[in-house]
């Protein structure tokens, strides 16, 4: 009779075979073959791919470039969403409006928004430049030049990702219990102290899993480069899965993709765990 | 060390529509111990928050000393607060926590170092100085809570709301000595908030106890125990609650039917409904042909290893309850005399105390 169960299950594993498991063993093998636009077909190549891999010089700065992006643009969505949630969490007029106004970014679809902020950083047409020009900046050549570019992702990922952080750290601050703060109000803890010794180490758990989802998530970026800047100019934007974009979809080398995409993943999983590991050493407190 | 003066002092959360706290005027002696008793929901935290300046309260003015305090802050007030469950820094040791409140006052380093270590002594912590505080077991924790509180000298009171309520009974015990020995060291003013009873009256000098935002009776945990003021009191305090029978006026006597309870009440006319009430650590189990009250039939015993209690059905289907310490060799259906003093039967009208029986001769 328990063979039984097995039934039950097999709706759930075939989804799972169907959407995760084939895919990916796919992956793999295609990977050690010249599956390409000349020669479509799985032969077999041995680790060649692999060793192509470690020679692309702009595999390896795309890489570096994806995590200065993710890890500043996640840095920066945690301080200014921290702060926002903050803000709203007490009592303060509007404060319902405030909660749903912050979120609008987030409910956007990055393509459409990623068209719009080019609109807006457009050199000559664009309202960024006009209001530098206004009070006496001058203009900024937002997308042409390579550092500028860069910095101009950076801020529409902070900008549309900012609202999520705030969301998970205002659910957070909702959730935390309230003696703790009775208690420092009669130690005579001013704003401070309270924040640093009380909200802050009472957050870590919060801190750490919203920094790690939205690593996880800014490490994927893509609609942001492709509608923005499609990586350039030259590379100076150019995100690990832009690149392999590149290579898989507009170049059809399917088979040195998908040995990129894997090399992308097996460091992923490395960087990602060690970074869990770190955060959780550096602000929960350890136990016994 | 302070005077704590309540005066028309009221709460409500809602603006006015319902009272957590119903106007009263109070007062709290210095260096005496108070115990803070009822149900939950009777504004017992209310009141203790409105003292020590985390609430203000909606009507009413409050006064340390003689001097107005109602609209100064938490820090301003000098009032320590141990909350139910122990409140600690984690990021700190056992040191830092007990200097905090010390060291967000801007005292001197050598100042906040003796004061610190004279309180970890007195708490039995210093050995667990250097510890990280999250590491420390629960009552341990509290002691910590507490000592932040003490390491303030010019504490007017301490308020401990429910602060045993997550420590083992055995610590309990320890910890309720270790507060007693402070109060009669330093003379510091406590308000003990509980719905434990043997806590409150084991505790205080004093024993308040409130229900619905309202005091019902303040004094001495033996008057409380021995004359409720009214029958919630008497509900309330004791374990078994007090028994409580009506009682009749007829020809100049108050009598109560089905029992040989019978005293002079020549002024009791026209009083309302009257009920009499005795502890069940008053009734006394006897030989039938003996029973000054009345005689009962057994219905239940419960061994509680000291003390026994038993379950009593006299004529008329009335439910009394006794407590014995004595070896109580009788079982359920058994027929026993009851026997209860004239000076340990309270009179109650209209739930209020008017008198003992004995002295309405």
């Amino acid at each position: 009779m328990y063979r039984d169960k097995y039934f039950f299950l097999l709706p759930g594993l075939v989804v799972l075979i169907a959407i995760i498991i084939f895919p990916l063993l796919f992956t793999i093998r295609v990977s050690f073959s010249s599956w390409d636009v000349f020669q479509p077909g799985l032969d077999y190549i041995g680790g060649r791919n692999f060793a192509r891999v470690f020679e692309d010089t702009r595999f390896w700065e795309s890489l570096l470039r994806l995590s200065v992006l993710s890890v500043s643009s996640v840095l920066l969505q945690y301080v200014i969403g921290f702060a926002l949630a903050l803000a709203v969490w007490r009592e303060i007029r509007f404060r319902r409006f405030f909660r749903v106004l912050f979120l609008v970014p987030m409910m956007t679809t990055p393509v459409v928004m990623s068209v719009i902020w080019r609109t807006i950083f457009h050199e000559s047409l664009g309202p960024a430049n006009d209001i530098l020009q206004a009070i006496g900046l001058g203009t900024v050549p937002w997308l042409s030049t390579g550092t500028a570019a860069f910095i101009s992702v950076l801020i529409v990922e902070v900008w549309q990702w900012t609202p999520f952080m705030f969301l998970l750290l205002l659910a957070g601050l909702v959730s935390l219990p309230r003696e703790p703060y009775l208690a420092a109000a009669i130690d005579g803890a001013g704003p401070i102290r309270t924040f640093l010794q009380v909200t802050f180490p009472l957050m870590a758990p919060i801190t750490i899993g919203a920094i790690i989802i939205r690593l996880i998530e800014a490490s994927k970026i893509m609609e942001t480069v492709y509608v923005m800047t499609s990586g350039g100019p030259g590379t100076a934007t150019e995100t690990s899965s832009y690149y392999i974009y590149i290579r898989g979809l507009r170049d059809f080398q399917i088979g040195y993709s998908a040995a990129l995409s894997l090399t992308y993943l097996v460091i992923m999983i490395i960087s990602l765990t060690i970074i869990a590991k770190v955060l959780a050493r550096m602000l929960l407190p350890r136990e016994g | 060390m302070a005077r704590i003066e309540l005066r028309d002092v009221a709460h409500s959360y809602n603006g006015g529509k319902d009272y957590a706290l119903k106007p009263l005027n109070m007062v709290w002696e210095d260096g005496r111990t108070y115990a803070l008793l009822g149900p939950s929901g009777c504004g017992k935290t209310t009141m203790l928050n409105i003292i020590s300046g985390l609430l203000k309260p909606s009507e009413g003015r409050l006064l340390f000393d003689g001097v107005d305090v109602t609209d100064s802050k938490a820090e301003g007030r000098n009032i320590a607060q141990v909350f139910q469950f122990p409140v600690i820094y984690s990021t700190m040791t056992v040191a830092q926590n007990l200097a905090f409140p010390l060291v967000c006052r801007g005292y001197p380093v050598n100042e906040i170092k003796q004061r610190v270590d004279s309180v970890a002594e007195l708490l039995g912590l210093s050995e667990l100085m250097q510890y990280p505080a999250r590491r420390l077991t629960a009552d341990q924790k509290q002691l910590v809570s507490m000592g932040r509180g003490l390491v303030r000298e010019d504490v007017s009171a301490i308020l401990l709301d429910e602060p045993l309520t997550v420590i083992d009974p055995q610590m309990k015990f320890e910890l309720r000595r270790k507060l007693k020995q402070i109060n009669r060291e330093f003379g510091i003013t406590m308000v003990f908030v509980t719905h434990d009873q043997t806590e409150a009256m084991t505790f205080a000098e004093e024993v308040v106890v409130m229900k619905d935002g309202e005091i019902m009776q303040r004094g001495a945990p033996q008057d409380l125990f021995e004359r409720p003021g009214n029958t919630f009191v008497g509900y309330f305090i004791g374990s078994p609650p007090m028994n409580f029978l009506s009682a009749e006026v007829a020809e100049g006597k108050l009598s109560c039917p089905n029992t040989k309870f019978s005293v002079p009440a020549d002024n009791l006319g026209g009083k309302g409904e009257i009920q009499i009430g005795f502890r069940p650590e008053f009734v006394e189990l006897v030989d039938p042909e003996k029973a000054n009250f009345a005689t009962a039939r057994i219905e239940k015993v419960d061994n509680l290893g000291v003390e026994t209690i038993v379950t009593l059905t006299l004529p008329g289907n009335l439910t009394v309850r006794a407590k014995t310490t004595t070896r109580f060799h009788q079982d359920a259906g058994d027929v026993v005399g009851l026997s209860v003093s004239d000076d340990r039967i309270q009179l109650y009208s209209n739930g209020q105390r008017i008198g003992q029986a004995n002295e309405m001769a």
